[in-house]
């Protein structure tokens, strides 16, 4: 009976609360009304245990990069184009936690802090979902998936289910001063050239072993054999010498650029972005390898109590509006490809990240970020590489 | 003899319960999860193996870890940074403790003042100074001692980056005992050295450095111990060449998921050091005992 009640009650609060957010606007108000039809049908259905959202806690907790509704990088701008939609659907205001990259946020949940919504990258999701941290997605809760790229959602599905919304999207690829270093070809090669010997940066990951496997020619770098590894952690070990750093946010990377401490490296499509943006003269390479193709999305805990908060937050940022942002600012590609309005955006941008041309996501194009089963040996291949 | 009363008994007891229930608490039980971790006694990760093994102690000591080499060179480099702090900090407070005679306590504020900035902010600032472009290479330009195609590449992301930051951060901190320790120096022993017909070279030798080693040989220990497990400033001012054992202990935990072994080199350096600090202290005490 007071489970009865209790019900009564919430769903009358939500109908006062649908009376409020009609004001917001149509597309919220879609949205809500999404959210709110799916709470219902979801508390008829035999076994549903989602509360609806009004009776959510709320105070949502997103584990995420920094920069990604933080603040950190366009405070502001963040809020208003990544999850404005969701304050306002929601009069909630989201908590971020920042993880470094993705071994660190992962080894944080593996340990076993949760929180409501976590990103990682494509590569880490099997991780994620066998060790039950994360929930599918009810993607009818989410009234902007139908605009999402069914290729590149197809990332986000395990086990017939869809565990993770894929969102943004970008390449890794060497990253140089064009003014001041002359490649003897477009390869990763330049990654390891003795002509630049102490103006080089590599990233801090594991992921350094694969690029030295794609530039080495092994036939699958995500899944190396234990020779291959041992051979491509030699060869970093060998060519250690000519880095000046390893970087950990790729901000740092774009500063190193900035003060002349370096003239190469491993990049993502932003450090381009703030390069350009600072007046340097720098090129995005497309080595003869390949560049390799991130994907990253938003998982929702297992644990979470904030289910439908999850879906309008993710809805949030599934919009095209969080789409231009990603591109405008971030050079990012984002899943909302058809929302995005390729006239009023800088062709360098275009042809940066291929917009106009999204087989470039596809190899031999490029090369998909995959999952690596034996990490653990990468990791500890990678460990070795900076000690030694 | 004097017999303690039952009452002072207690009043001690509850004196020293909540320090040693503190330590018991965060330090004492932290360090036994810790050293359990490492023979795989406790298991918290899904990559962590079930069973109990040396297997990690024994790669590590023994087996071709190359972990183990990057443990001597944080110890080189922590000694490095330890021995320049205390000879830098050594002028510094005794300066203040015996040639000021007014405002000496604004001069010490003055120089524990960067104690007021961030850490992180105090160490970033160093990247501004060091860069091919910062401060120091921008006057060898003007100065027309480089030019700006060859600057001096390795004030940054280097070994002696980090151990001049580390000496710049833990000066002020240093001089604070060196100054207690010679402000609280008895003046007569000076004047009777004096009076001996020690010159001021002498008494400097023979009377003061003996009585203010003690708290020179604690502002050593407390550079000491923090920096052999350094990892932030490495891994800000380093490059690769300024990675330290701290920084791979961090990677073990936070990237490799691998805390067993993490564990182990947790574990490693805390015995380290407390044997270290067992061997400084019995020193500074002996030093003591014969002033």
């Amino acid at each position: 009976m007071p489970d009865q009640i209790g019900r009564a009650f919430s769903q009358q609060m939500g109908r006062r609360d649908l009376l409020r957010y009609t004001g917001m606007g149509v597309g919220v108000s879609a949205a809500l009304a999404a959210c709110k039809k799916a709470s219902d049908t979801a508390s008829q259905q035999p076994g549903a245990s989602h509360a609806p959202l009004e009776q959510e806690p709320g105070n949502l907790q997103v584990f995420d990069w920094s920069g990604y509704g933080n603040g950190d990088y366009y405070p502001g701008k963040e809020r208003l184009f990544l999850w404005q939609q969701y304050a306002d659907q929601t009069g909630d205001t989201p908590k971020f936690i920042l993880f470094e990259n993705d071994d660190a946020g992962f080894t944080k949940v593996a340990s076993g802090t949760h929180y409501d919504i976590v990103h990682p990258c494509a590569y880490r999701f099997r991780d994620y979902v066998d060790l039950g941290a994360v929930q599918p997605w009810d993607t009818s809760l989410i009234p902007n998936f139908s605009d999402l790229n069914p290729e590149l959602e197809k990332f986000g599905q395990l086990d017939g289910k869809q565990y993770f919304i894929v969102e943004d999207w970008g390449f890794i690829a060497p990253l140089y001063r064009a003014d001041k270093v002359t490649p003897q070809e477009d390869s990763w090669s330049l990654l390891f050239d003795t002509r630049y010997s102490g103006k080089i940066s590599w990233i801090d990951t594991l992921e350094m072993l694969v690029i030295a496997g794609f530039y080495k020619g092994v036939s699958d770098p995500w899944q190396m054999t234990d020779d291959e590894l041992g051979q491509m952690k030699d060869f970093l070990i060998s060519t250690k010498g000519l880095v000046k750093f390893f970087w950990n946010q790729s901000y740092e990377l774009f500063q190193a650029f900035k003060r002349d401490d370096v003239w190469i490296g491993y990049a993502w499509p932003d450090s381009y972005a703030y390069a350009k943006g600072a007046g340097l003269d720098v090129e995005y390479m497309n080595p003869k390898e390949g560049r390799i193709t991130w994907s990253c999305g938003l998982g929702l805990f297992s644990d979470s109590e904030n289910y439908y908060h999850g879906h309008a937050y993710v809805d949030s940022w599934s919009s095209a509006k969080a789409a231009g942002f990603l591109v405008g600012s971030y050079y990012y590609g984002h899943a909302n490809t058809g929302g995005i309005d390729l006239t009023g955006i800088d062709p360098d941008i275009v042809k940066a990240l291929s917009l106009d041309d999204l087989s470039i996501l596809s190899p031999p194009n490029s090369n998909p970020e995959s999952y690596i089963p034996e990490r653990q040996k990468y990791a500890d291949a990678w460990d070795e590489v900076k000690a030694s | 003899m004097v017999a303690v009363e039952p009452g002072s008994r207690r009043v001690t007891a509850g004196l020293l319960a909540t320090p040693l229930l503190w330590l018991t608490l965060f330090f004492l039980i932290p360090v036994g999860f810790i050293a359990a971790y490492s023979i795989g006694a406790i298991h918290v990760l899904p990559t962590d193996p079930k069973v109990i093994s040396f297997e990690d102690w024994h790669h590590f000591l023994i087996g071709d870890s190359i972990y183990l080499g990057l443990f001597w060179k944080s110890v080189r480099v922590s000694l490095v940074v330890s021995i320049s702090v205390v000879l830098l900090a050594y002028p510094v407070g005794y300066f203040l403790a015996l040639c000021v005679k007014k405002r000496k306590y604004v001069l010490l504020l003055v120089i524990i003042a960067p104690f007021l900035t961030s850490y992180l902010l105090r160490v970033l600032a160093w990247k501004v100074i060091l860069g091919n472009r910062g401060v120091i290479n921008s006057l060898l330009f003007d100065l027309h001692i480089r030019s700006p195609g060859d600057p001096v590449s390795w004030l940054i992301y280097s070994q002696f980056a980090v151990m001049l930051v580390l000496v710049y951060v833990w000066v002020p901190f240093v001089a604070l005992p060196i100054f207690v320790g010679l402000d609280s120096l008895d003046r007569s022993l000076l004047e009777a050295a004096g009076d001996l017909g020690a010159n001021r070279w002498r008494t400097f030798l023979r009377v003061t450095l003996p009585l203010s080693l003690p708290g020179a040989v604690a502002g050593f220990i407390f550079v000491f111990v923090p920096t052999i497990g350094e990892f932030v400033t490495p891994q800000l001012v380093g490059g690769t060449n300024g990675f330290l054992f701290g920084n791979a202990i961090n990677d073990r935990f936070t990237k490799a998921l691998d805390w067993q072994s993490g564990s182990v080199m947790a574990f490693f350096l805390l015995a380290v050091v407390a044997l270290l600090m067992a061997l400084f202290g019995r020193f500074a005490q002996v030093r003591n005992v014969r002033t």
